[in-house]
């Protein structure tokens, strides 16, 4: 995963992990009884026939994912990331689209056909995850980046994830997945944390409510939509389950750093200073510009009298007022959590649409219904019911997102730097962004259109 | 630009397969359709150009990149654009992204390959134009300086880079850090705290290279700027900020005998000075000792000489309680001026008000009077009266600290009879366009900055440099205890309203809100608090205290 890293070493590499991906896929296939469908690609309905050819495609698309990658200088734990939006992808091309044409039918491109091939995604995003790891796995020797989590950083991630698992209602899969997260966990801030975590999330309602719960207590392995649906009230619940220990993860390491680390080059690298002020101004106004974007979604969805229960009255106005009162904040919290992880026009878009989602599962399927008084519902109805929100909590997040990183770079150009010590920092910097963000943010952004469509009943 | 086009070009190539594969499948049929798929392929294929532009990021970033416009292209026209061309309001209801789910996917696929398509076209593409584009050359820029008019124009240098100005600034000063000079009498009597005036380059002026060094010599002709430390900068354009240095006019003894206030060392030099000569007084028994130790002369009486007599007042009755033994009429201040009035730079009215003010605390004046030689225990005036005293402040004569002699600019502030050398600040004579030269202030001096490097940026960009043109603002002057006078856009402000401007508008000027918070930290706790005593320096700079 470095630059030296040949093309033939990661395509080898690749082909083994897709070898082991495909194995934990054709394992879920074959408890689900579909093996018979790949197989139909060679004209028969032979089990095994279907299991050779799946790990046949399992191997050249690993092979193509460790080429993919291997310029990325991605993280071990960040590899996994690729390996999610890598399946997610090859979802819509494989089953929905290769398949039915080399069967002689039409793509499978309307939504019913997709709620059927749910059990497909489930399984393609586990392929990816299972690619990822092992991908990662096979560089270890050679990986300068990886570093094997110290057994602090696993009771940190044991606390943070059985604090908001009781918040949450689900103590033990938080404790696994806190300590899983000080696995994939990468030193950084507390905002690419976020966002990391919410994807962590998901990946978790898939692997724990989905399959491993099923699996330990019913002995069956059913991805399909109806079961899916009814697992979906979960989704939100993981979500915030996985951002949440991915931000309680960060600030219990930045809390010991601070009382216990005795060297300061460990402690802190910049101060807020002055420019922070400047930050929190230009948070409030990029939290404007996106408000404002939103309030085209609201008005049209006529959401702002819903917004206004929260200060107890009923009016439209009054619901803008609150709307973009909650804009600023958010706008201004986004400058807290972002402050110069953003070096391009698509990083800031990139950040701002995943903290945009991260904000709909919070704020509009959470927190609103508790502030209005309202039941919350997490369930897959309630999801599909929000989905003009989401629309609009993207477009707030595109927008604030891309407006916070102009003013920013207007003053504060934090890579463009004075010495090479600073622009290496810079560099290995924007490296690490590059490294898992940009999948982090794909993926996001998939799930968020993909998953409400997908669980909710029929069209 | 060209970026762009390969984004377009890949966008449609990408459209072809899907185009293909959705006709196939009988998803669009009408020719409109088709023109409005060509149309969004197109928008992708640009703004994934655009986005993917002059980065060498891997072919996932790229790929990943085209998967999420395709999902946000579904979000912008098969949610928003298509209803609001059929006449229908966008619901962006999980119904209607049912519907149009299909172009989801579809989108996906083509993002996707378009990212695929253009990542090739890109490498391919760039190490071209690697082979027919030489690495540009920045225009390499020193600013020697680090007062307001270099710190000055390097921020607007910084500012022009970021808007694609092809520049590599250096800035060489001979301190790191860029003193705020009109709270400096403030730091000479123990009010403020040395560091809290004075903001370092380096965090001020981030983006620029800096240099913490003194330069030798500068030459013009083969355009190189020598550093003491033998270090050679060469230069396309050179910036002179180099402010002034005090000037005696080689009168005998102030050289050697007076206090200077023209940098932070001078500042905290006399105040520890000034603190010692009351430790020693205190238990003077000799009358003519302590009359030496207790007078305090101040030669010049501009900004700098009136407010560091005011501010020396104040700091010695404002410590005085701790000195029993100096009684409360003991010391005595003169301030000596050439000139027939105080404050030459104030209109007449003010300046006859400070003078009453100063008058009034029993500051005593000498006008029309130079000061012509001094000692270690006194000093001499034009018409031989002799004023016995330890402490002379010198603030009478300011020449530029040139490198290369006088420098006279013209109006666009090049450097005469040297090419690409420009001067600004207090080093050099600029001359207003409608007749004069600009006065040597902080106002001044931070203008021309920033229009030097605009000029230079202009010269390097091919165009004319402009004439500088700047009128004073204002000027305001302290007068020690919660007095001042002031004059902003012709009007006049004199007493607590002057006193309570000249701090808010020195307060705002500060550079940094660090150094702001810190300098009103220091004014809000001196109100509780009294004046410091702490004598920090452990040897005098000069023999003054001695024992008889």
């Amino acid at each position: 995963m470095t630059d030296v890293m040949k093309a033939r070493d990661a395509a080898i590499s690749g082909a083994l992990a897709g070898l082991a991906g495909g194995a934990a896929f054709g394992a879920t296939m074959a408890i689900q009884g579909q093996l018979a469908t790949v197989a139909s690609i060679v004209h028969t309905d032979n089990v095994v026939a279907g299991l050779a050819v799946h790990m046949v495609i399992a191997t050249v698309l690993g092979a193509g994912f460790g080429l993919l990658v291997s310029r990325q200088r991605a993280r071990a734990g960040e590899t996994v990331f690729w390996g999610l939006i890598y399946g997610a992808f090859w979802w819509f091309l494989g089953p929905q689209t290769l398949l039915p044409l080399f069967l002689g039918q039409p793509v499978a491109w309307d939504l019913t056909s997709a709620q059927t091939l749910l059990p497909s995604l489930m399984g393609h995003l586990l392929y990816g995850a299972v690619t990822g790891i092992a991908f990662v796995v096979l560089q270890q020797d050679t990986d300068p980046l990886w570093q094997r989590p110290s057994r602090s950083s696993i009771l940190r991630g044991l606390i943070a994830g059985l604090v908001l698992g009781l918040l949450l209602g689900l103590p033990w899969e938080g404790l696994l997945a806190g300590a899983g997260y000080a696995l994939i966990a990468s030193p950084e801030s507390t905002g690419p944390a976020l966002v990391r975590g919410t994807v962590y999330g998901f990946a978790w309602w898939v692997f724990a409510a989905l399959t491993v719960e099923p699996l330990l207590f019913n002995v069956t392995l059913d991805w399909s939509q109806k079961a899916a649906a009814a697992d979906a009230h979960l989704m939100p619940a993981y979500v915030l389950l996985g951002a949440g220990i991915a931000v309680l993860y960060t600030w219990l390491g930045l809390l010991s750093t601070v009382l216990f680390t005795d060297d300061i080059r460990l402690v802190r690298t910049e101060a807020a200073g002055k420019r922070g002020l400047r930050a929190l101004g230009y948070g409030a106004l990029a939290g404007i510009a996106g408000g404002l974007v939103f309030t085209v979604v609201m008005a049209a969805v006529g959401e702002f009298p819903l917004v206004a229960q929260m200060i107890g009255s009923h009016s439209a106005v009054a619901g803008f007022v609150v709307h973009m009162v909650i804009a600023q904040i958010l706008g201004i919290s986004y400058a807290v959590l972002f402050r110069r992880r953003s070096f391009d026009l698509t990083s800031g878009i990139g950040w701002g649409l995943s903290y945009g989602f991260f904000w709909w599962t919070l704020g509009d399927l959470t927190l609103l219904p508790l502030f209005t008084g309202t039941p919350v519902d997490w369930s897959a109805a309630g999801i599909a019911a929000g989905f003009p929100s989401l629309v609009g909590h993207l477009a707030y997040g595109a927008a604030l997102g891309a407006v916070y990183h102009r003013l920013e770079r207007r003053a504060n150009p934090w890579w463009q730097t004075r010495s090479k010590a600073v622009a290496e920092r810079t560099v290995a910097r924007r490296d690490q962004i590059r490294g898992a963000a940009p999948a982090m943010w794909v993926f996001t952004v998939l799930i968020a259109l993909i998953i409400p469509m997908l669980v909710a009943g029929a069209p | 630009m060209e970026q762009l086009g390969w984004g377009a070009v890949a966008g449609l190539a990408a459209a072809l397969p899907v185009g293909v594969l959705m006709a196939t499948q009988h998803m669009v049929t009408a020719f409109p359709g088709w023109l409005a798929f060509a149309a969004y392929a197109l928008v992708i294929g640009v703004a994934l150009g655009a986005v993917a532009r002059g980065t060498r990021q891997g072919l996932a970033m790229t790929a990943s990149a085209g998967v999420l416009l395709g999902a946000l292209g579904w979000l912008a026209f098969s949610l928003t654009l298509e209803p609001l061309l059929h006449g229908v309001l966008p619901t962006w209801s999980a119904v209607a992204a049912a519907k149009t789910y299909p172009e989801l996917v579809g989108n996906v696929l083509h993002g996707a390959i378009t990212g695929l398509l253009l990542h090739f076209v890109v490498g391919v593409w760039t190490m071209k134009e690697r082979v027919r584009r030489a690495p540009s050359e920045r225009t390499k820029i020193v600013v020697v300086g680090g007062g307001f008019a270099g710190v000055a124009a390097a921020q607007r240098f910084e500012r022009l880079v970021l808007r694609g100005a092809k520049l590599d600034v250096t800035l060489v000063s001979d301190s790191n850090f860029l003193l705020f000079t009109p709270m400096l009498a403030e730091v000479a009597s123990g009010a403020l705290e040395p560091a809290h005036i004075s903001a370092p380059i380096r965090s001020a002026a981030a983006h620029t290279t800096f240099l913490y060094g003194r330069v030798d010599r500068v030459d013009s002709v083969v355009r190189e700027v020598v550093l003491e430390s033998g270090e050679v900068l060469g230069y396309d354009h050179l910036v002179l900020a180099v402010g002034s240095v005090p000037h005696t006019f080689g009168l005998p003894g102030i050289a050697e005998h007076s206090f200077p206030l023209k940098n932070l060392a001078d500042a905290v030099a006399l105040r520890n000075h000034v603190l010692r000569l009351l430790e020693a007084a205190d238990r003077e028994t000799d009358p003519r000792t302590r009359r030496e130790l207790l007078t305090f002369v101040v030669a010049g009486a501009g900004f700098a000489g009136t407010e560091t007599i005011a501010e020396l007042f104040d700091l010695v009755h404002g410590v005085s309680h701790y000195y029993p033994g100096i009684a409360p009429e003991e010391p005595r201040f003169v301030l000596v001026h050439a000139g027939d009035r105080i404050l030459p730079e104030l209109g007449p009215e003010l300046a006859a008000y400070s003078m009453e003010r100063l008058a009034a605390r029993g500051i005593e004046h000498r006008l029309k009077l130079r000061v012509t030689e001094a000692a270690e225990d006194l000093v001499r005036l034009e018409n031989d009266e002799l004023i016995a005293t330890r402490t002379f402040v010198w603030t009478a004569g300011n020449k530029p600290a040139s490198l290369v002699g006088a420098l006279t600019t013209d109006t666009a502030l090049r450097a005469e009879g040297m090419d690409n050398v420009w001067a600004v600040g207090d080093c050099a004579r600029i001359p207003v366009v409608d007749g004069g030269f600009h006065p040597p202030t902080a106002q001044h001096a931070l203008r021309q900055g920033k229009a030097v490097a605009d000029n230079i940026a202009a010269v390097v960009a091919g165009r004319t440099p402009v004439e500088f043109r700047f009128h004073t603002i204002g000027v305001l002057v302290a007068l020690g205890h919660r007095t001042a006078a002031a004059e902003i856009r012709g009007r006049r402000f004199a007493g607590l309203v002057a006193w309570l401007l000249w701090r808010g508008i020195y307060l705002s000027k500060l550079p940094g809100v660090e150094k702001r918070l810190r300098v009103l930290f220091d004014w809000t706790l001196d109100l509780v608090f009294p004046r410091d005593i702490v004598v920090t320096s452990a040897t005098p700079r000069k023999s003054k205290v001695r024992a008889r």
